[in-house]
């Protein structure tokens, strides 16, 4: 059962009872919340997620009111992770944006068996690519254009990576796009669901996308980490592909990394052979059109690697 | 969502629970070991009895992840231990390690499982300026905090503001003393810091004083809200000492030299009474002369049992707070402790 063949009745006594429990990427997750605006984007934006009936679950998420007298005047949203409530509550009108940055938080800070990377990963053909990169470097809108032409979306945020295989396990949820991307993507994708209008915390506007049907569907389907794109938009410039060195990039992925200590000795070697098996690169760009033309020439093998492939 | 520390305390209790627990259960367990900051060593439970093979995904994952964070915790408390000593090479004066990290270094139980890399160091009143330039020096600084915080730890605290390594994040807490300044008992630091033991490269409290401080902070200095965690260390500490007859006596006899008999008193009536940790029929004497009129202790027992018992609730809500403010009575005079509260206060609502 998937949360779509849930009726608006069912979805609402779940929330707002003992929870919604849905498979999201390798996490069950009881999402519970009061707001109808809460309700309402899950239904739209997570419409292909499994909800899970047989017991357990990794973490409770919730977006609840605070107290009494906020319900009057100026209301309030605030998220807590299995009842502990680690943000400032955000005004109500806020509380879908106020689910996504929660379930950011827990994925990112709890304690997980995964290796988590800060990055979007797509995937064809079973092989991934990673983009690291930090926010303002365009990669939310990279990765939605991507994922709208051809690439499956693994995850806009996080790369989660298996330790025991070394697979990137997919976490398709929505892609935040902020200020000018919203409407770069309204233009190359116009049936796109962009659901309701939300500002980052400095006041950006800012619209989360519905992830591909096809992407949600292929949740359990794992993906060998390929390539290692680290990529840059810069206004006005050439698109220029340049490869870069397994061990600078390592440097970098573990920059990026969000739990890379928790692991140890064991999250290092992981990393260094994921970047083993990987080909690195960085990517400047202005031009979408043009990026997107990389990555088809690097998904058909026309990119040749100077420090060549390890991966057979 | 309300819950309880129920099931928590039973399968701290009675660890071979565990293996049975259902997959609901399971998680009420988790969800309240996180909350009392014990998930840590319900993990180190887990693997020693070798249960975690037959649990489900989702719950090995849980415990997996959790297990990788303990592990990091240990590694950081011990490079922290590493890099301080490195700081403290040639301060004229001994230092000493206390609670978790001083666990941490003497390999004792209560070191299995924990889930923080703050350490806490003690130093003689006079050694203090030497040893905060040491931490400047090789990277630490302090926590960027009011001038009223910054007051009122340099002047009334028996601590300096936490300092963090600008490098590593890793936090320190300086103490000149294991109470307040200002506090209605002040164990003299001399005793604590001339009869401590060697532990690897560090120095930390001997047994018994290492008991009567954990029994102090838990009872006397600390709030005792989400205490549960303290208490299970306590126990932990008291089970692993308490094997040796001789320890008991000492323990007395110490806790009347740094006068923290009352503290000690509850500490061992309510580990007994919450974890069922075997206390000596020895100590009888001992915990009559020390314990509080009736009408105290029952009120205490309200208290305490509403605290440590619920996680949440009301009634959990109103007890924490009770003890927050007797915390702080026996912290300073009350005048002082007025005007520290109503700041407190003004503050809070201005932030």
């Amino acid at each position: 059962m998937i949360v779509r063949d849930l009726s608006a009745a069912q979805l609402r006594t779940a929330l707002t009872g003992d929870g919604l429990r849905m498979q999201i990427g390798p996490f069950v997750v009881r999402l519970r919340s009061t707001f109808s605006s809460v309700r309402d984007y899950i239904a739209s934006h997570y419409a292909f997620f499994p909800v899970v009936e047989s017991p357990g679950l990794h973490f409770t998420a919730e977006v609840r009111r605070t107290g009494f007298w906020r319900t009057l005047v100026r209301p309030q949203a605030t998220f807590g992770a299995d009842s502990r409530f680690p943000f400032t509550p955000l005004p109500a009108r806020l509380a879908p944006g106020l689910l996504e940055w929660g379930l950011n938080w827990c994925v990112g800070r709890l304690p997980h068996p995964w290796l988590l990377l800060h990055s979007a990963v797509i995937e064809r053909g079973g092989r991934a690519a990673l983009l690291p990169a930090p926010p303002g470097s365009g990669k939310s809108t990279l990765c939605a254009a991507l994922a709208f032409s051809g690439w499956r979306l693994l995850s806009d945020e996080f790369a989660i990576v298996d330790p025991q295989s070394g697979d990137v396990v997919p976490i398709p949820r929505p892609i935040a796009l902020k200020r000018q991307s919203i409407d770069v993507m309204r233009v190359r994708v116009p049936d796109i669901n962009l659901g309701p209008a939300l500002e980052d915390n400095e006041g950006n506007p800012a619209r989360y996308v519905a992830p591909p049907s096809s992407a949600v569907e292929r949740l359990h389907e794992r993906a060998r980490p390929a390539w290692v794109v680290v990529p840059k938009w810069q206004a006005g410039s050439a698109t220029i592909l340049e490869p870069d060195s397994r061990a600078r990039t390592l440097f970098h992925l573990a920059d990026s990394s969000f739990n890379l200590n928790t692991h140890g000795k064991a999250g290092f070697t992981l990393l260094a052979d994921l970047v083993d098996e990987a080909s690195c690169y960085k990517l400047t760009y202005s031009n979408l059109d043009e990026a997107l033309a990389v990555f088809d020439r690097l998904a058909r093998g026309e990119v040749i690697h100077p420090e060549g492939a390890n991966a057979s | 969502m309300s819950r309880d520390y129920e099931r928590l305390l039973e399968v701290i209790k009675s660890p071979e629970r565990l293996s049975v627990l259902s997959e609901t259960e399971w998680d009420d367990v988790l969800v309240a070991a996180r909350q009392a900051r014990l998930s840590g060593r319900v993990v180190a439970e887990v693997a020693r009895q070798g249960i975690e093979d037959r649990a489900p995904a989702w719950l090995r994952d849980r415990l997996s992840g959790t297990r990788a964070f303990a592990g990091e915790c240990e590694r950081s408390v011990r490079w922290e231990i590493n890099r301080i000593s490195r700081a403290f090479l040639t301060l004229p004066h001994r230092w000493v390690l206390l609670k978790g990290a001083a666990y941490v270094a003497a390999d004792l139980p209560p070191a299995r499982g924990r889930l923080v890399a703050d350490v806490d160091v003690l130093v003689p009143h006079e050694g203090l300026k030497d040893a905060e330039s040491a931490l400047t020096e090789h990277g630490w600084a302090f926590v960027a905090i009011e001038d009223y915080d910054d007051r009122y730890y340099r002047e009334w605290m028996h601590e300096l503001p936490p300092m963090a390594h600008s490098r590593r994040g890793a936090v320190i807490d300086l103490h000149h003393a294991i109470l307040p300044r200002t506090s209605r008992i002040t164990p003299d630091t001399r005793i604590l810091l001339e009869r401590a033991v060697r532990a690897g490269d560090a120095f930390v409290l001997c047994p018994t004083h290492m008991v009567l401080h954990a029994a102090v902070h838990l009872f006397h200095d600390g709030e005792i809200a989400g205490a549960l965690r303290d208490l299970v260390d306590l126990d932990a500490l008291l089970r692993h000492f308490g094997q040796d007859p001789a320890f008991w006596t000492t323990l007395a006899k110490d806790a009347r030299e740094l006068g923290v008999g009352r503290p000690l008193y509850y500490s061992l009536r309510y580990t007994h009474r919450v974890l069922g940790t075997p206390i000596p029929g020895s100590m009888d004497a001992a915990m009559k002369e020390w314990a509080p009129p009736a009408p105290v202790r029952a009120l205490m027992d309200v208290l305490v049992g509403n605290t440590l018992g619920r996680g949440e609730g009301a009634s959990a809500r109103f007890s924490a707070i009770a003890l927050y403010v007797r915390s702080h009575w026996l912290r300073m005079p009350p005048l002082m402790l007025m005007r520290h509260l109503t700041r407190k206060f003004v503050m809070r609502k201005g932030a």
